[in-house]
């Protein structure tokens, strides 16, 4: 699992290398695009996945003590959080479609949409990973000797939270 | 401290900083801004992959791989920005 999640991780930091290079080269349109995008809809967005590994991380912690039904509970609270961050990006981008900033309005945006699209596929998947788990916890298919693949499936919810925390500042407030 | 206790007290310092990174990115765009806002966001990316990761109990080659990934991109952009 860690090779994956290291070879996620280069691929998110090419990602946004290209986004740092493009932002030298046209700091005035980056500003511009920056501008367009709301920082405190960013701020809660931030605060829906850190809240969902949270709770991932509790109902790990759950299930290595014996409580499977517990750690269920924990990932359904979880998903309910990551619910929050899809509604809100689903909003934004609706948002920015609807007044044409899309793909091709400027630099910015195009690598806007390839970077947060990207993740936002992470997070999605994060998501399936995650109800597979809480479906997994309710069938007791976890205990404290069985949790191997349950602590797979949450690292991998942390590492979209990781990407999000370098990701968050790098789109949405450095200018 | 029990293991529940740290993961909240992980989460409280994470929302603490993500407040804190908006805070400063309203504040003047200036050079301490950019470098502060960097590092509130590797002290970020430390507290997920020691905290939520649990890479503090994991071999050291994995944690120092995940915790210099965030250096690394940390550093890239402040120079970017400093050119």
């Amino acid at each position: 699992m860690w090779f994956f999640i290291l070879a996620e991780l280069s691929v998110f930091a090419l990602l946004m290398l290209a986004f740092t290079v493009a932002q030298a080269l046209y700091p005035q349109i980056f500003s511009e695009g920056r501008q367009l995008l709301d920082r405190s809809t960013g701020l809660a967005m931030t605060l829906s996945l850190l809240t969902a590994g949270l709770f991932a991380a509790l109902a790990q912690e759950q299930v290595r003590l014996d409580r499977p039904r517990r750690g269920a509970l924990c990932l359904w609270l979880a998903l309910l959080s990551a619910s929050a961050y899809v509604t809100l990006k689903l909003t934004e981008y609706a948002h920015l479609s609807a007044s044409g900033l899309g793909l091709e309005h400027s630099t910015f945006f195009t690598l806007y949409w390839i970077l947060t699209v990207f993740h936002f596929l992470h997070v999605l998947l994060g998501m399936v990973i995650l109800g597979w788990l809480a479906e997994g916890c309710r069938r007791r298919r976890y205990s404290s000797q069985r949790c191997s693949g349950l602590e797979s499936g949450v690292l991998y919810w942390h590492m979209v939270d990781l990407v999000w925390v370098v990701l968050f500042p790098l789109v949405y407030i450095l200018d | 401290m029990s293991t529940s206790r740290v993961l909240i007290a992980c989460w409280m310092a994470l929302a603490v900083l993500s407040a804190g990174t908006v805070a400063l990115g309203q504040a003047a765009a200036t050079g301490w801004a950019t470098l502060a806002i960097l590092t509130v966001a590797v002290a970020k990316a430390w507290l997920i992959a020691d905290g939520f990761m649990e890479l503090r109990h994991a071999p050291r080659l994995w944690r120092r791989l995940v915790l210099t990934w965030a250096v690394v991109l940390a550093v890239v952009i402040g120079t970017s920005f400093s050119i």
